[in-house]
């Protein structure tokens, strides 16, 4: 197990190097000069270029200039907005909260609704099952985006009384805060539910076709009891691998969501850098987002080995 | 799927029966959709009713004989622009996929066939790509490169190169070592012959499915970039962005956001249609 726990580990810091590497390499194929790009405006002095350039350490050799960067971004030091002028770090932690707060939201909406459906279409089968999979079918060709355009334009048809966009901060109205993430969470959790209900049906039908299950039934267990202490144990285990390797969809997800919503999470903070050209951001953004897919996935591959003992092999 | 042995020697010639009726069925539905969607696109200016981007005084206006699907907020006729703007869209999508799909079968072939250290690179390396959240790298390389037709066909192409190695990489392994291969091989068939007699064949159906399922990941992905500001430069219409577009006046005229928002979930459903269709038709397991 320690074995590999440590090789999943090293993996995983390989990884994160490549990862890290893409994203600096990314920031230095903008088109034209990078010092113009910091500097916010083509009207500069050769002078002023030539500070900046400096100061941005662009003189010095490439890797060097990597190496560094690096060594910053692992102390958390992502260098400062070419916009605000300020350290990325504290903007990206605040902005990284309510990213966190959205996606966990979802995360949560998306596994019950999921394992609801999911499991009504595997026990009552029928016309329940064949609706279950129609809405999955059609819900799968609808992107989030999309459903997250069409929450706000119903309820500015139908409700206009209710304000749907904006975001509350927890401090400030903690209910009002969960109030206003509600919708957006829907919208991010509609697609990854459609995942999580589509194998929570194949695990429940697999088991149940077990011949413990069978046992269980002969020796007149009620079928509340098979069905909680049997088919779920059993089925969940893929069910929760397959949720957490949404992740990285929830995480791309956001960034349109919230940009529709008017939430101040990553998503909208990486929408606004793009707009206005901010490297630093998008760079700091690519990096942490990626890395915590990279993390997240290692959790995962080794809580599945912990859990399941067929997987060490 | 493991199930009761006698239960699956029963049912199993029948269920695989009715997989391909239904496989047939829904291959030839996703097909027509597929065919419809192409011919309005290809003769798109023949088709369309108004030009895309000729504006008229009668902005927002609801749908009427005169304008199908209504018009926009500077008069733009919207169900023309969907039609043209479903051949930037489609263009985009299906030359990023097709070459993905000539990548990934290159790098998959190569790393599956010869194994050993070129396949420690090739997969290592795609590992790196593969580790970014598909939209996030896809932003990330078009805020780099800038947002033009030939910048997102690359992109994407780059975004989806490393599931259509792995789709091909898998079976080729096993096949390797199948007799028949080693049988070839001991009588002196060239690699090269090798390859494209044995071992090509043997993938072409996995990589039907996962192509169409790209397919359809690809229309989110690029609509979802355009509806960023990240799509073609204005004034060519596409669906992304008009549907970005169409967001400040919707509720005064709601065609303008669900005439693009039914475009793009028919393209995709169409391609996840076609996909699940081959799937029966061919007999794949899931591909991912």
């Amino acid at each position: 197990m320690t074995r590999f726990v440590l090789g999943r580990l090293a993996w995983m810091a390989a990884i994160l190097l490549g990862v890290s590497l893409v994203a600096f390499m990314l920031m230095r194929a903008i088109p034209g000069d990078f010092a113009i790009a910091a500097a916010g405006s083509q009207s500069v002095g050769p002078e002023v270029l030539a500070a900046i350039r400096r100061d941005l350490g662009l003189d010095q050799p490439l890797l060097a200039q990597y190496l560094s960067w690096l060594g910053h971004a692992l102390m958390g030091d992502f260098g400062s907005s070419f916009v605000t002028r300020q350290p990325v770090l504290g903007e990206l932690a605040s902005r990284l909260a309510v990213t966190f707060q959205l996606t966990s939201l979802a995360a949560i909406i998306a596994a019950v609704m999921g394992v609801a459906t999911g499991l009504a279409a595997a026990r009552l089968r029928g016309a329940t099952d064949w609706l279950v999979r129609l809405w999955n079918g059609l819900m799968l060709a609808v992107p989030n985006y999309v459903v997250a355009t069409l929450i706000v334009l119903l309820f500015g048809l139908y409700f206009p009384e209710i304000t749907v966009l904006g975001y509350t901060p927890f401090l400030e109205n903690p209910l009002a805060n969960l109030g206003s993430l509600l919708l957006p969470a829907f919208a991010l959790a509609l697609a990854v539910s459609v995942t999580v209900a589509e194998n929570t049906r194949a695990a429940v039908l697999e088991v149940a076709n077990q011949d413990f299950v069978m046992v269980a039934r002969a020796k007149g267990l009620k079928p509340g009891t098979i069905l909680r202490d049997y088919l779920m144990r059993n089925a969940l285990t893929p069910v929760i691998t397959a949720a957490g390797l949404k992740i990285a969809a929830l995480l791309g997800g956001s960034i349109l969501v919230e940009t529709i919503f008017a939430i101040p999470g990553m998503g909208q903070y990486l929408f606004d850098s793009i707009n206005s050209r901010d490297y630093p951001v998008i760079q700091a953004i690519v990096l942490v987002a990626a890395g915590i897919v990279v993390l997240v996935n290692t959790v995962i591959d080794i809580a599945y080995a912990r859990i399941d003992a067929r997987v060490q092999m | 799927m493991q199930e009761n042995l006698s239960a699956a020697v029963a049912a199993a010639p029948g269920r695989r029966k009715a997989g391909i009726t239904q496989g047939w069925l829904l291959l030839g539905l996703g097909l027509a959709m597929l065919a419809a969607m192409l011919v309005l696109t290809i003769f798109a200016p023949l088709v369309a009713p108004y030009d895309p981007s000729a504006t008229s005084p009668d902005s927002l206006a609801p749908a009427s004989a005169a304008h199908w699907l209504g018009t926009d907020s500077i008069g733009r006729d919207v169900l023309s622009r969907l039609i043209v703007g479903g051949r930037t869209t489609l263009l985009i999508t299906v030359t990023a996929v097709l070459i993905a799909l000539v990548a990934g079968l290159i790098l998959g072939l190569a790393a599956g066939y010869l194994g050993g250290f070129v396949d420690e690179i090739i997969m290592r390396v795609l590992d790196v790509v593969f580790a970014f959240p598909v939209l996030l790298l896809a932003i990330a390389v078009v805020a780099a490169l800038g947002p033009t037709v030939p910048n997102l066909i690359l992109t994407i192409a780059i975004v989806y190169t490393p599931a259509m190695a792995r789709v091909v990489r898998a079976p080729v392994l096993s096949v390797k070592q199948w007799d028949h291969v080693e049988a070839a091989r001991s009588v002196g068939m060239s690699e090269m012959r090798l390859v494209l007699r044995h071992i090509l064949p043997i993938v072409v159906s996995p990589i039907l499915v996962a192509t169409s399922l790209t397919l359809s990941q690809t229309i989110f992905t690029v609509t979802a970039l355009s509806f960023l500001g990240l799509g073609p430069p204005p004034p060519d219409p596409n669906w992304g962005g008009m549907l970005s577009e169409a967001r400040q006046f919707m509720e005064l005229a709601p065609l303008t956001v669900v005439g693009p928002a039914a475009a793009i979930v028919f393209a995709t459903l169409t391609f996840i249609i076609i996909a699940n269709g081959l799937r029966e038709v061919l007999d794949v397991g899931s591909v991912r």
